[in-house]
């Protein structure tokens, strides 16, 4: 009797932890992502600022360059209040690891082109003397942000979630 | 056998409450994306529309008055109009100039326009000491914009130099594209064979100075003053101490390139304090720099205007008079 109860608890303890642990990660997942897009998008305003980050990867002609300066950081404040609101978190997450490998793949095609570039994630950007190229940083950077959103997107049940009062990941 | 039929009759309907369950699930889930959706598309517009509403249209009026200075610098303004004197430091191979110049370029033109604004366009390179092809593009674009200057469209060709801009490691504002641009801004034909000699004039200098004197110049001074103290130099200084010690820049005088790194130079000590020139872009107004967000923002560069007072142009007219109206 004694013997098979220790036996179940010792069985059952992992998955409980792990049940117990994963929704408090996630929840650090969220606003840890939700913190660095927030802080992306302030530090890039005025548009005027990254509108010239993004024309310095020399991908896009001027108009298309403009628009994506001018909505890339209104669409972080968006993702970032998903995130903070746990509004559809699987998605949100998912778009975000998506956006960081996104933004991995402009900074390799800078690297690749051998542009001297600041990646422009957090304000900043434009042309900077080669030796003080930062790409590698910058790459491990999106890796760690990357994910963070795809954890959210594996295992989106967390606390403090709108998804709960709507039914969805309880 | 019946309680064969019955267990099967009870899967069915299990599985059938399971369809249903997962259909709900899904139901939900659309419902949820579609939500956060709606969250995301309203936020990027409402936030487009905030940031582009103070857009002005682009300016297609006529342009006020453009009047060369005896620095090579030009002011843009009706004639005698009493209004804040607003100083553009823009280097042409500088982005951020680009960016400044394509969002209030034509606010700019707008204000000097409406005799609300006098304008002080004032080119300098402050990559001339850069590896080429950075500053031979710079310098070379500042020279033909000044010879512009000299047929009075400035201004249009200001713009047009902003709008090609090339990439800084590459080749660009050659003397073609140069010669071209000056031909887009409807110059007459004895005007175009001036400028295009003059643009070939400064091509050679800019090519003397940035690929043998300043390199041999600046090894030199790295040796006998330390690359600590070179780096606090700005090219003025540099330039200086090289007709010190055996690096005559005779070859820069009269030039358009040599009037561009004077007007460089003249820039880091007009201002002092808080005003300190530092890099471009610089807007100043009445010769107070304006922060970052006022001049990177067309609402912000536009109050600052308007609750700005009169100002003075520093500068004088150039004497001759040239034909630069």
């Amino acid at each position: 009797m004694m013997d098979t109860q220790v036996d179940d608890a010792t069985a059952t303890r992992p998955s409980n932890r792990w049940e117990t642990i994963q929704p408090w990660l996630s929840l650090a997942c969220r606003l840890g992502l939700a913190t660095v897009l927030i802080i992306a998008a302030v530090t890039k305003f005025p548009p005027i600022v990254s509108v010239e980050a993004v024309e310095a990867y020399d991908l896009f002609p001027t108009e298309v360059a403009r628009l994506i300066g001018y909505t890339l950081p209104l669409f972080e404040i968006a993702l970032a209040l998903l995130l903070l609101l746990g509004l559809a978190t699987r998605y949100a997450g998912a778009v975000g690891a998506i956006l960081m490998v996104v933004f991995i793949a402009g900074i390799l095609s800078a690297m690749a082109r051998g542009l001297a570039i600041d990646c422009g994630c957090f304000g900043g950007g434009g042309q900077v003397d080669p030796e003080e190229t930062t790409y590698g940083i910058s790459i491990a950077r999106d890796v760690a942000f990357g994910a963070m959103g795809a954890f959210v997107a594996i295992w989106p049940r967390s606390p403090f979630a709108l998804d709960r009062v709507l039914g969805l990941f309880r | 056998m019946g309680s064969e039929a019955r267990k099967r009759s009870r899967e069915k309907l299990r599985q059938q409450r399971e369809k249903e369950k997962r259909a709900a699930q899904r139901k939900k889930t659309l419902l949820v994306v579609g939500i956060a959706a709606a969250v995301v598309v309203l936020i990027v517009g409402v936030g487009y529309a905030v940031l582009t509403a103070d857009r002005g249209d682009e300016y297609e009026g006529e342009l006020a008055g453009q009047t060369l200075q005896e620095d090579g610098s030009v002011v843009m303004a009706q004639e005698g109009a009493s209004a804040p004197v607003v100083e553009v430091y823009a280097d042409y191979q500088c982005p951020a100039c680009r960016q400044f110049e394509l969002l209030n370029g034509d606010l700019l033109k707008e204000r000097a326009a409406e005799g609300e604004a006098i304008v002080h366009y004032r080119p300098v390179s402050i990559f001339a000491q850069q590896p080429v092809p950075t500053s031979s593009n710079s310098l070379r674009a500042g020279a033909a914009a000044r010879a512009a200057a000299d047929h009075g469209v400035f201004v249009e060709y200001n713009d047009l130099l902003f709008e090609h801009q090339p990439n800084s490691e590459a080749e660009g504002y050659t003397t073609d594209e140069l010669k071209e641009w000056f031909r887009q801004t409807d110059a007459e034909d004895a005007q175009v064979s001036e400028f295009d000699e003059r643009v070939d004039a400064e091509n050679e200098v800019v090519t003397e100075f940035t690929e043998e004197f300043l390199p041999a110049l600046a090894a030199d001074a790295n040796e006998q003053i330390g690359e600590e103290t070179l780096g606090t130099m700005v090219l003025s200084d540099l330039l200086n101490w090289g007709a010190q010690n055996g690096y005559d820049p005779s070859f820069l005088e009269g030039t358009y390139t040599g009037e561009l790194i004077d007007a460089t130079g003249t820039a880091y000590t007009r201002y002092s304090g808080d005003n300190m020139f530092r890099g471009t872009p610089s807007v100043y107004i009445n010769g107070e720099l304006l922060d970052g967000n006022t001049a990177g923002t067309t609402r912000g560069l536009s109050e600052a205007i308007a609750s700005a007072g009169e100002g003075e142009v520093e500068t004088e007219p150039m004497g001759d008079g040239g034909d630069a109206d």
